[in-house]
């Protein structure tokens, strides 16, 4: 079984975003399972959402409290919220940031400027999705193929603009993520 | 089949969608709120053609016009939660009384004070005794499966009784889960229209919930009865169930239990992490534990309950509840099921994940050797485990 848990700020999308990787995977032919933590969250606040994928059905419920990955939407959470708690020596953490976070994890620590992406390519912050592509390119659980799919279905509601400008925000990020 | 990622919220959404009803009038509340926020939309969209979604003022309006709706012969859903659901209290006994079949979702939260938006079951144990038939959903697909199931047993003339369909608040309320979601006409073959015998209708005067003497009993009895016969009326559709949907269900649901010398009793989502932690320890430890997982609460399966349980030499029953000054409310009823049995097993209770502490593969391996040890001091023990 895979785990991601998302690191966000009320508003930003951590739920959206666990969605998104959810349908994408779920495409993929994978058995899924993806939640948030909310109810009495509010706006700017730290908050949480988790992936689970397997080729079986999931049975574990709940936190994700060992993710094999750990995306960080807000890099201003490093200095609140244990981001790398119990993730996998060998995971990844995947950070939106302009700059090295510089953190202190066995983990492998990736960084890319989602934010400026986001501005450039759909013109509002709206970098959770944008993140996603830089998920696609550092590892093989969800393709840039089956993400503009749950792109198209999850943003099935909006102007065809925002979902073409999303899917773009999505291959550039895809692009420059290393 | 074809699967689609759904909450539970939204698996109750389509059960309710399914099943065409008349009538749903509602109050948000959270956890439920995404599921009638669902139905709301596919009202606006015309997606319910036939089914007239209120906005009410409160869950005691809620349920005093779902009572009205449904003694006029209409097929009703709403759904609530915690203190919502407490607030309809009063009203639940008079739609068992009237014998109207309403079903509601409920999304278990617990209650306040503190307040929690997390889930416990006492929100819903709390309505034990109301007289409404009592379903425990494990997943998504349960939550929709059950929805259906449960129209067809509320309505069937023999029952003639309202009933809950329960899942656990954000666990699965808020939890993406792969679904399969029958076709309309499969539920329409499953569940024909609703065309009850007594109701109140124009030019048919009837007089329902009315003041009575000593009668009062007799009435009380017919409640009683319809709830037993209700156990029989399921095993008729859940064959039926299976034979159009092609998925099984009984009375009770037995996970590994044929050489289980240790069972754990559950309810609801946990029972999913419970059976994971369960294959783990057979596998790796080769500890004999099996699970019953309670899915009807009421009427209470007592033989179905005593059956799977005769082989065990010790079981622990896990309560995401709590009554203060008693324990665990499940507790109790298991070991009256089990008290006249030839050879009973010795009971440990455990109270776990109330106001949504995680119920974890860990905690449920600790419960099994705490078991182990009881079956070798030869004592059961009462017991919290997140203190």
């Amino acid at each position: 079984m895979y785990k991601i848990r998302i690191h966000g700020r009320g508003g930003q999308g951590a739920k959206k975003a666990a969605k998104m990787i959810g349908l994408a995977a779920f495409k993929m032919g994978k058995q899924v399972q993806d939640f948030a933590l909310y109810g009495a969250e509010r706006r700017g606040a730290p908050v949480m959402s988790f992936v689970r994928i397997g080729d079986t059905p999931i049975l574990e419920r709940g936190y994700v409290d060992d993710p094999d990955v750990v995306l960080v939407l807000d890099r201003t959470l490093l200095d609140l919220v244990n981001v790398a708690d119990g993730l996998a020596e060998n995971g990844l953490l995947l950070v939106n940031s302009e700059h090295d976070p510089i953190f202190d994890t066995p983990a492998t620590v990736k960084h890319v400027d989602a934010t400026s992406i986001a501005l450039d390519t759909i013109g509002k912050p709206i970098f959770n999705t944008t993140m996603l592509g830089a998920l696609a390119k550092f590892t093989n659980i969800i393709s840039i193929d089956a993400l503009n799919w749950a792109i198209e279905e999850e943003l099935s509601h909006y102007p065809k603009k925002m979902i073409e400008a999303n899917k773009t925000a999505v291959q550039k990020c895809y692009e420059v993520a290393e | 089949m074809k699967q689609t990622l759904v909450t539970g919220n939204e698996a109750a959404a389509w059960g309710a969608r399914l099943v065409r009803p008349n009538y749903i009038p509602t109050f948000p509340i959270t956890p439920q709120t995404e599921c009638i926020e669902t139905l709301a939309r596919w009202s606006a969209d015309g997606e319910l053609p036939g089914t007239y979604f209120d906005r009410m003022e409160s869950e005691h309006s809620v349920m005093s016009a779902a009572v009205g709706a449904a003694a006029v012969g209409a097929r009703v859903f709403t759904a609530s939660s915690s203190q919502g659901l407490l607030l309809m209290h009063e009203v639940l006994y008079i739609a068992a009384g009237m014998r109207l079949p309403i079903v509601m979702a409920t999304i278990s939260r617990g209650l306040s004070a503190p307040v929690t938006l997390w889930s416990d079951h006492n929100d819903f144990l709390d309505q034990r005794d109301s007289g409404w038939l009592m379903f425990h959903a494990e997943n998504n697909q349960e939550v929709l499966d059950m929805m259906l199931q449960a129209y067809r047993i509320a309505e069937d003339p023999r029952v003639l009784l309202p009933a809950m369909v329960n899942m656990d608040g954000y666990v699965l309320s808020f939890t993406d889960e792969p679904i399969t979601i029958p076709s309309p006409e499969m539920v329409e073959e499953f569940l024909p229209e609703y065309n009850p015998d007594h109701t109140i209708a124009k030019g048919r005067p009837v007089t329902v919930g009315p003041p009575v003497l000593d009668e009062y009993t007799i009435f009380r009895a017919q409640n009683h009865v319809a709830a037993r016969n209700a156990l029989e009326v399921m095993e008729e559709v859940m064959d039926d169930f299976d034979r159009i949907f092609d998925r099984r269900y009984h009375l009770v649901d037995e996970f590994m239990l044929d050489d289980a010398e240790l069972v754990l009793v559950t309810q609801g989502s946990m029972s999913t992490t419970a059976k994971a932690a369960i294959m783990e320890m057979r596998e790796e430890e080769g500890i004999k534990v099996g699970l019953l997982r309670l899915r009807v609460i009421r009427p209470w399966p007592a033989k179905a309950i005593a059956e799977a349980l005769k082989g065990a030499k010790a079981v622990a029953v896990i309560d995401r509840n709590l009554a203060p000054g008693r324990g665990g409310i499940m507790f109790p009823e298991i070991v009256e099921t089990l008290y006249h049995l030839d050879r009973r097993p010795l009971v440990s209770s455990f109270v776990v994940g109330l106001g949504g502490n995680p119920q974890t593969e860990h905690k449920v391996k600790e419960i099994t050797r705490k078991l182990i040890d009881d079956l070798e001091t030869g004592r059961p023990r009462v017991e919290w485990n997140d203190l």
